[in-house]
Order: C-alpha cells, then sequence, then structure tokens
C-alpha cells in the first residue's frame, strides 16, 4: 500500500518526513534494545531520552510552545513506526507524549507550561497520568482519590493503580474529586506525602513500567490546580480521544509487522519439500492476517483526520480501538501459528509482540467499555 | 563561510529497474534521495555546528540539479539542517555529468562559496564524475573520497584523510576547495572542526531529521534557477545509445556427482 506524501497515511510531505524519520529511528536505535527491555522489564531511559533529541515528545504541542506543532494523524505515525519494534517502549512514549504532554499542554496556563514544557519535551522529566484506581477502572467516575484545598495547597488523599511510567517519572497528571467534582492536578514526585509503589510486574508491554501512585495527604501547591476545580473530566474525555486512536496505532504497528515476519518465514521454511507459503491453510493465516491490518490500519489513520483539540470525536476513536485491538492480537497469533515453535521461542519477536498485542483490548478502555460508549452514542439520535 | 553540498534525487535503488526503449524507464520510479549526499551533508553539517551548542561557523547551501516540481529530496536535506537550498530547475535525466558540474561550478561562483561537499558518487550510475570536473572546472584543489576532514580555521584549509589502495593518503588543501566524501566521514570523530568539544556524541551515521527540522524546512529558503540564469547552455555530449537487463541467468543443473560435474564442465560449458 503506497504510504507516501497524499495518500491517506502521510496527507502532506511533513507527514512522510515523520515518518521516515521514526522508521529509521525504530530500525537503528529501537530494535536492537527491545529484547533486553522486555527481559528486564524496564524503560530504557537513555533511549527515551532520543525521542526528546528528535522532537516526538511534543509532537502534538504548537511550535511557539517548543513543540513540533503537529496533528493527530502524525502522532499515530510515531506510534504506528515504533510499535513494530518495540510496543512496549511505544507505551512509555504514548503515557509521556499522549497521556502527560497533551493532555498538560490543553489544560495548563502560561506559568505551568514555562514551569514543565521545558523539561518534559526534552525528555529531561519522563512523565505519567493517572485515572484508574484499584476500585475504579472502567467506572472511572466512581474513583474515590479526594483533593480538599488547604491555604496554598491541595491536600490530596488516594491511590492510583496501573500507571505507566511510574517507576521513571518525574511528574504526573493526576485526577481527584474536589467536592465530588473531578478535578486535574500535576504532582511531582518529591511532593510531600505522595510515594510510588513497586514495580507492577505484567505479561507484556514489558518495555515499559507500571507501579501505584500513593497520596497519604500529599501536600501539591495551587498552582498546579490545571484549569478549575471540577474541570477534570472535560480534560480527560478530550484526551481520551488521541489515547485511544494512539493504542489503536500500536495495534497496527504490531499487526504490520506480524504480517511482514510471517510472509517472510513461510517462503523461507521448507516442509514436505516445498515452501510452507504453498500450502492454503498457511496462506489463510497470512492473506487474512494482511487483510485485517490494512482495514485496521486505514480505520485508524481516517479516524485521525477528525481527532484533535478542537474536535470531539469519541465514536470514530472508539471504533478504531475496538476494531484495531483484537487486530493486532490476531495477527500476532496468526504468525505464531505459521512459525511453529520458532515463533513461540524468543529468538523471534513474535512471541512478544503477541504479549504485547492483549493490552490494547483492555488499557485505555477495555473492549466492553467500546462498546458501551459505542451503542450510547449512536443511540443518542434515536433517543433524542 | 559558506558550504555548499550537492544533492541528487535518484530511482529508489531497492526496487529493481524497469526497461522501455532501449534505456532504463524512470516514468513510474519513486524517487529516494541519494544516500553519499547525506554523508555530504552530515559532513557539512558537523563543520558547520558547534555540536551541543546552536552556534553555526557556516551557512550550509544544498544545491540540486532537478526539475523545480520535483524537489522532495531538497526538503528532506533542509529538515537535516541546511540553511537554505538552490534548484536548477533542469531534467537531470537528460544531463550529462559534464552538464551537471557546469551548472554547480556556475552556482558556487555565484554564491562565492567557500567549499563544495559532494558524495563521491550517485547510487544510480555510479560515475564518481561530478565534484572532480567541477574541481577542474573552477581551478580550485581538490580530496576526493575523503574518510575524515579537520578544518583548520586559523589556516583556511582541510586536513583531509583519502583511503587510497595501500593506505590512508593524508592532504592538506587551502580553501576554497572541492571535497568528495566516502562512508568512513560520518564516523563519530571522522569532521572536526576546532570547536565542537572532543568526545561529543555523534552516531556514527548521518543525522536523523527531528520534528522541529521537519516543520522548519519549508519556511526555509529555496532559490529556483534556469540554467540560462547561471550562463550555462547544458546539452548532453555524452549520449546513452542503449541500455538493456543483463541477460536472464540459465537454470542450473544438480549433477549426481564429481565425475559427472567434471564431464560435463569439459563437454557442455566447455570451461575444462
Ligand atoms: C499495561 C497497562 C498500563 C496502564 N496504564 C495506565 C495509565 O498510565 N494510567 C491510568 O490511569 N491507567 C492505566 N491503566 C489502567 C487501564 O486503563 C485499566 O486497566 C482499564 O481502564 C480497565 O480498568 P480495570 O482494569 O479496573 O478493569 P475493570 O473496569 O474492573 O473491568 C473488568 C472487566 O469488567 C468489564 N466491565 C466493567 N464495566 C463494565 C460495563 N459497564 N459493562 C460491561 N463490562 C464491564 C471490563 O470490560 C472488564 O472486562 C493501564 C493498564 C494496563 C494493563
Amino acid at each position: 500500500m503506497n504510504l507516501g506524501p497524499g495518500s491517506l497515511f502521510s496527507p502532506t510531505a511533513e507527514h512522510d518526513l515523520v515518518r521516515q524519520t521514526v522508521a529509521e529511528f525504530a530500525r537503528r536505535e529501537v530494535d536492537p534494545r527491545a529484547a533486553e527491555s522486555d527481559r528486564r522489564g524496564t524503560l530504557d531511559v537513555a533511549l527515551f531520552r532520543r525521542l526528546g533529541d528528535l522532537g516526538l515528545l511534543g509532537v502534538t504541542v504548537p511550535a511557539a510552545d517548543g513543540g513540533a506543532g503537529m496533528d493527530a494523524v502524525a502522532a499515530v505515525i510515531v506510534h504506528h513506526e515504533l510499535a513494530k519494534y518495540d510496543p512496549g517502549f511505544t507505551l512509555a512514549y504514548l503515557a509521556h507524549a499522549m497521556l502527560f504532554v497533551n493532555n498538560f499542554y490543553h489544560c495548563s496556563n502560561a506559568e505551568q507550561r514555562a514551569r514543565y514544557l521545558p523539561k518534559v519535551l526534552s525528555g529531561e522529566w519522563v512523565a505519567g497520568m493517572g485515572m484508574t484506581e484499584p476500585g475504579a477502572g472502567t467506572d472511572v467516575l466512581g474513583m474515590t482519590t479526594t483533593a480538599r484545598r488547604d491555604g496554598d495547597h491541595y491536600v490530596l488523599r488516594g491511590t492510583k493503580t496501573y500507571i505507566t511510567n511510574a517507576c521513571e517519572a518525574h511528574c504526573f497528571l493526576v485526577y481527584a474529586k474536589v467536592g465530588g467534582r473531578v478535578t486535574a492536578f500535576v504532582v511531582d514526585r518529591d511532593c510531600p506525602g505522595f510515594s510510588t509503589s513497586g514495580h507492577i510486574d505484567k505479561l507484556g508491554m514489558r518495555g515499559s513500567t507500571m507501579a501505584e501512585l500513593v497520596f497519604d495527604d500529599a501536600r501539591v501547591p495551587a498552582q498546579n490546580l490545571l484549569g478549575r476545580e471540577g474541570d477534570g473530566i472535560g480534560h480527560m474525555m478530550r484526551n481520551l480521544e488521541i489515547e485511544r486512536l494512539t493504542l489503536a496505532a500500536i495495534s497496527v504497528g504490531i499487526a504490520d509487522r506480524c504480517v511482514e515476519i510471517m510472509v517472510r518465514f513461510a517462503n523461507e521454511r521448507q516442509a514436505f519439500g516445498r515452501p510452507i507459503v504453498d500450502f492454503g491453510q498457511i496462506q489463510r493465516y497470512i492473506a487474512d492476517g494482511f487483510a485485517m491490518t490494512e482495514a485496521a490500519k486505514c480505520l485508524v489513520y481516517n479516524v485521525a483526520r477528525e481527532v484533535g483539540p478542537d474536535v470531539r470525536n469519541r465514536i470514530g476513536s472508539d471504533a478504531a480501538k475496538l476494531f484495531a485491538g483484537p487486530v493486532g492480537k490476531t495477527v500476532a497469533d496468526y504468525a505464531m501459528q505459521v512459525m511453529g515453535g520458532a515463533g513461540y521461542c524468543r529468538e523471534f519477536p513474535v512471541e512478544r509482540l503477541w504479549r504485547d498485542a492483549k493490552l490494547i483490548e483492555i488499557g485505555g478502555g477495555t473492549l466492553e467499555a467500546h462498546q458501551k460508549n459505542l451503542a450510547k452514542d449512536l443511540s443518542r439520535h434515536v433517543r433524542g | 563561510m559558506k558550504i555548499l553540498v550537492t544533492v541528487k534525487r535518484i530511482p529508489d535503488p531497492v526496487e529493481p529497474p524497469k526497461f522501455a526503449g532501449g534505456q532504463i524507464d524512470t516514468s513510474s520510479a519513486k524517487w529516494v534521495q541519494n544516500e553519499f549526499d547525506e554523508y555530504a551533508i552530515e559532513t557539512a553539517l558537523r563543520l558547520a555546528e558547534v555540536g551541543g551548542g546552536t552556534e553555526r561557523l557556516a551557512e550550509v547551501v544544498v544545491v540540486s540539479v532537478c526539475p523545480a516540481t520535483k524537489r522532495e529530496h531538497v526538503t528532506n536535506f533542509l529538515a537535516m539542517g541546511a540553511n537554505r537550498a538552490i534548484v536548477v530547475d533542469a531534467d537531470d535525466t537528460q544531463l550529462d555529468a559534464q552538464s551537471v558540474a557546469q551548472l554547480i561550478a556556475a552556482v558556487f561562483r555565484k554564491e562565492g562559496a567557500d567549499l563544495l561537499v559532494s558524495g563521491k558518487l550517485s547510487q544510480d550510475n555510479e560515475s564518481n564524475e561530478v565534484s572532480q570536473r567541477v574541481a577542474g572546472l573552477l581551478d580550485l584543489p581538490q580530496a576526493t573520497f575523503a574518510a575524515s576532514v579537520v578544518w583548520d580555521r586559523s589556516a583556511n584549509a582541510l586536513q583531509v584523510a583519502r583511503e587510497v589502495e595501500d593506505g590512508v593518503e593524508t592532504k592538506r588543501v587551502p580553501l576554497p576547495a572541492v571535497l568528495s566524501v566516502d562512508l568512513r566521514i560520518v564516523l563519530p570523530t571522522s569532521v572536526k572542526n576546532g570547536a565542537t568539544p572532543e568526545g561529543h556524541p555523534y552516531p556514527d551515521k548521518p543525522r536523523l531529521a527531528s520534528l522541529r527540522g521537519i516543520t522548519m524546512a519549508k519556511t526555509k529558503k529555496v532559490d529556483v534557477l534556469k540554467p540560462a540564469d547561471l550562463g550555462v547552455s547544458v546539452g548532453a555530449k555524452v549520449v546513452s545509445r542503449g541500455v538493456v537487463a543483463p541477460p536472464k541467468r540459465q537454470a542450473g543443473k544438480i549433477v549426481a556427482s564429481v565425475e559427472e560435474l567434471v564431464e560435463k564442465l569439459a563437454t557442455e560449458a566447455k570451461v575444462l
């Protein structure tokens, strides 16, 4: 498929150049370190800072504020190309650049931007976002973390869990309820009363880490309130769209790479005196896997054209992730099946991609959450 | 100091060439930048910049002879960090090396440049002629196939190491001059300008364009000149009479024994 300038996948020459830069960076620098990060279950912070050198950490932040000033399509390109080689590392990038930087940019004031942007755009600081709680995942508005004003501080109490980058991050965008209304704050690691738990080990996406954020009457300066009290839901809903879209792009990257690997393997591997690509059952995995990948890619890029800070597109972003999530998982599974024992072994990246792919059906909203949202949004005009 | 860097578009070398009418058919080719030109721009940028800082010791101008409407490759070099570009609007597929060299020499004179940096060859026809011809036309000293270069700013000269058959030759070249570069010029310590701190972490490859570079590229100046603006009338003196694909290899035969092999080499292949 033509990914070049003017196509759905690279609408402008700049998009095409971004793809070239990220694809080359991923091949040169991310690929050689991916297996090791997976084995250790750690974020490669030095490699992460390279994302800052290349200007990728502020992909959606306007140029006047030190970012690249690009759109959701560019953000999708970055996730798509990085995820071909290391979805776990890409998840750390997503948690920083989408969940923190993009969200923070749109809900912060000039003073807050001046304090945080230089550090998070360069990669000097790693960042994350805390929404999920032990008792509230899909039911996010059921969160019980509270904040109460105390002089020139807010006092936060509660626990966030499954927070990507929590082991390394220097700051977090955190949602807590002030008098029952969801409100966003930026919290620094050295804030008194704040701590993170130990690393929560996980099946896949092991190039990024995850831990709990614990607020034990944490004292957050009032100047770290993002927007106004009660604005949190607006920030959250807006940012969930680009989060879901870029998670879907990770799935497309996984699927793309798995198709490439299985086609090569099926042509090289001989059985019964011929390459296994000659067998109809193998052809079905390849052809079905390819067709699903292309369908997911088209949907994700098409939706990306209508995601941005000033447009709401929950239907599109839910649909993109609902469809693309299972595609990454299924195509990774096809690739493993085509490869037999080799696919199950660590020597090839497929078993890692297979473990990584499952997350897209859970994180940033479960499949069921997308189904629930879509049915509700699609019924709106019928019900009035 | 002004450094001029030649850059060229070539048909993607990964795709097998198509033939039509006794020539290579580029009508449906995907055009990409010549890889050696990435080495050239990397050399120029390392000479010009103070690694780790924002100061520039030289202006880096890329020049390409190509149709004005087909200059995507030029944008790529601007995104990597060149200051501006000059496009000489001509159909490069119809020009010979001498015409291209005349155009580049004319741009060099017009700009009053101090240094020309070229890749040692372009991957499409691999003729390895242009920089030498430019040096001849301009009557300037040259160093070809540079593997490393040190800019001695106080002496206004370059010290160039060239890999030759029997070792490494080191040359001192006063500026203005012409330089063509080979693969090793992009190793981390190959280019020194006396200002970038020793040990500055250059990669062992040409740099990737940053997102900022990419978005800035479209704001950079690109001058489009016609050959006539440069007082050059182009016309190929070298005419290509025909290009054909090499004959297809015949399928080999599998022999059962050494005796059979020797017999076939003697009687069929007639090489023994
Ligand atoms: C690797 C990883 C990284 C993560 N990173 C972050 C992060 O950086 N920041 C952050 O805030 N969170 C993060 N999360 C949390 C993630 O967003 C949640 O796991 C997700 O939203 C689901 O919430 P839950 O795990 O509490 O599941 P639950 O909400 O408890 O769901 C359990 C099951 O019940 C189903 N269910 C729940 N409600 C309904 C309903 N109404 N109808 C039908 N079915 C329902 C779900 O679909 C699911 O199948 C991460 C999670 C993982 C695994």
